[in-house]
């Protein structure tokens, strides 16, 4: 996936208080500059120096930085850019002020500072307008899955082509990403890597975890017969399965046996009634939406 | 110290002395930094009395100008009992109003900080030049307690990070309480763990101070993890340790788990 998303492609990388997504966000940024892509960097979360020393090995000169980090809820007079400021024509504008060739890549640092102060549905409209608009090629997303509602985390991953969730690693330095994705013809993909990453923001993808095999079209589940080793017989004999199969069950009626019971014979019982007049009598009978 | 760090610790309740740590964790006394602190909890004779046990005058660096205090008890008096209002006690007005946010505490903050050159005293001659402010805030939690709302709180931490850590390269500590063992199923929890994790984000390095698991022990007071978040330099990512700690009368000290000189 590092090596370009689709025209219209909307990734989403989400992380919790026990590992940052932060780092593969800069291996993402990393892989686009060096694709000559330009990049536009909406910083609420980071500063500009702070981005700057993760991407120190960076081609940065088609990286721009829009700085919502000093000042994102106008408290001062001249803020740059506002959280308020979130919305479709601001960011085209953002993004078409520097005039380049290739249409930019959009990095949001980060959605979920964005959703605690603006509604998720104007959040999500405005994520979707801009993936139509066609100013920008795509979205990156930094969003912090611990911070949210589930409802809310599923509402914006909705919109999203590929997820990648990670988690702390077992040993060291890997971690743990699993990845959706999401493909035009709306088949959804799942996988879980181990990864890390290399200083110069290479991601090493070091194997599948263990527990989850690689998938297989066929999956067959290895019964383990509970009939075995057991100091009574549990098994049946021919004869005694065919004798099992024929057996009728009680409350498994035939065809016959159930006119046989609804329909009583000459001998039993009969009921005669004779409605009156303050009677409803329904001529219909009462049994027929029974599914004996 | 050369870079900036935001540094949270979230403490359990019964183990409120280690903010004394706090004290010792600042050499700015002895260097040029000018000191901010947010005294929400206790009062200035509380810090000073700890301050004194481990060597530091805290009166001395109020009076030089290189240590602001705003203490959060006595400025609440002047809204809880309306008396003449002082303009000091702006920056307390969210307990008049909780929803009206931290916008004004943000803005003591910044002018205490900012106002770095020249020193602390109108008219002093050859002022002096400090060093890259310290911001020191005990504690957060307590905030939520008055009706303050997580994002609230979120929200003033990042502009003081901004400000403090980011334009003016200095350093920020902060205190929060986490309560027990709280389990956050949905995470739709508006406390603490909602507040912690949103700091956590926000942080560069988080101490997580707790007692042993196994309870009370005179010669271990508990244990510290040291969570390092952001990069350093080229360093590795997110690296944790775990410490135990003991508390003396003039400090902590710090070893190994395991290592406490009681075992070995």
């Amino acid at each position: 996936m590092l090596q370009g998303t689709d025209v219209g492609g909307f990734l989403i990388i989400q992380d919790s208080a026990t590992y940052s997504g932060r780092h593969l966000l800069n291996s993402f940024i990393n892989a686009a500059l060096n694709r000559e892509e330009s990049v536009h960097v909406l910083g609420f979360e980071i500063s500009e120096e702070e981005l700057k020393d993760g991407l120190k090995r960076s081609p940065i000169q088609r990286l721009h930085f829009h700085n919502a980090f000093i000042d994102p809820l106008g408290w001062t007079d001249h803020p740059i850019f506002t959280v308020h400021q979130f919305s479709l024509e601001e960011l085209v504008r953002l993004v078409k002020q520097t005039s380049h060739p290739k249409p930019a890549t959009l990095v949001i640092d980060s959605l979920s500072w964005i959703l605690r102060h603006i509604s998720p549905p104007a959040v999500c409209k405005t994520l979707q307008q801009l993936k139509k608009e066609g100013a920008v090629r795509a979205v990156i997303g930094l969003l912090h899955a611990d911070m949210h509602q589930k409802g809310t985390v599923g509402s914006v991953c909705h919109l999203a082509t590929s997820v990648i969730t990670v988690a702390p690693g077992v040993k060291g330095d890997a971690a743990v990403a699993k990845i959706t994705k999401r493909s035009k013809s709306g088949k959804v993909m799942q996988d879980e890597e181990i990864f890390s990453i290399k200083e110069d923001l290479t991601v090493i993808v070091q194997s599948k975890p263990n527990h989850t095999g690689p998938k297989q079209t066929d999956s067959e589940e290895q019964e383990i017969d509970p009939t075995a080793n057991l100091t009574f017989n549990l098994r049946l004999s021919e004869t005694e399965r065919s004798a099992k199969d024929k057996l009728a069950l009680p409350f498994v009626f035939s065809k016959e046996k159930k006119t046989a019971l609804l329909h009583s014979g000459p001998g039993s019982g009969r009921i005669l009634y004779e409605p009156d007049a303050n009677d409803d009598y329904d001529q219909e009978d009462p049994d027929d939406d029974l599914d004996v | 110290m050369d870079k900036s760090y935001f540094t949270m610790f979230s403490l359990n309740p019964w183990h409120h002395y280690l903010t004394s740590l706090c004290r010792s964790e600042t050499p700015a006394r002895n260097s040029r930094c000018k000191v901010c602190f947010l005294g929400l909890v206790q009062s200035f004779s509380h810090y000073n009395a700890v301050g004194q046990r481990l060597g530091v005058s805290l009166v001395q660096a109020k009076e030089k100008g290189q240590l602001i205090f705003f203490e959060g008890l006595k400025e609440s008096l002047s809204v809880l009992i309306s008396q003449e209002s002082n303009t000091k006690s702006q920056a307390i007005d969210f307990l008049r109003d909780p929803s009206v946010g931290l916008r004004s505490l943000y803005e003591f903050v910044r002018c205490t900080v900012s106002s770095s050159s020249g020193g602390g005293e109108k008219g002093a001659d050859g002022a002096e030049e400090w060093g890259p402010p310290v911001l020191l805030v005990d504690d957060l939690s307590v905030l939520l307690s008055l009706g303050v709302t997580v994002g609230t709180v979120l929200d003033f931490s990042h502009y003081c990070r901004a400000t403090v850590c980011s334009q003016l390269q200095g350093n920020m500590v902060m205190l929060t309480r986490c309560d027990g063992e709280e389990e956050a199923d949905d995470g739709d929890d508006e406390g603490s763990e909602r507040l912690h994790r949103g700091l956590t984000h926000q942080c560069s390095l988080t101490l997580h101070v707790q007692g042993l698991p196994t309870g009370y022990c005179r010669d271990i007071h508990g244990q510290v993890e040291v969570c390092w978040r952001r990069r350093q330099g080229d360093g590795q990512h997110t690296q944790k340790k775990l410490f135990q700690y003991k508390v003396h009368d003039k400090g902590a000290s710090f070893f190994a788990r395991g290592t406490s000189s009681a075992v070995l």
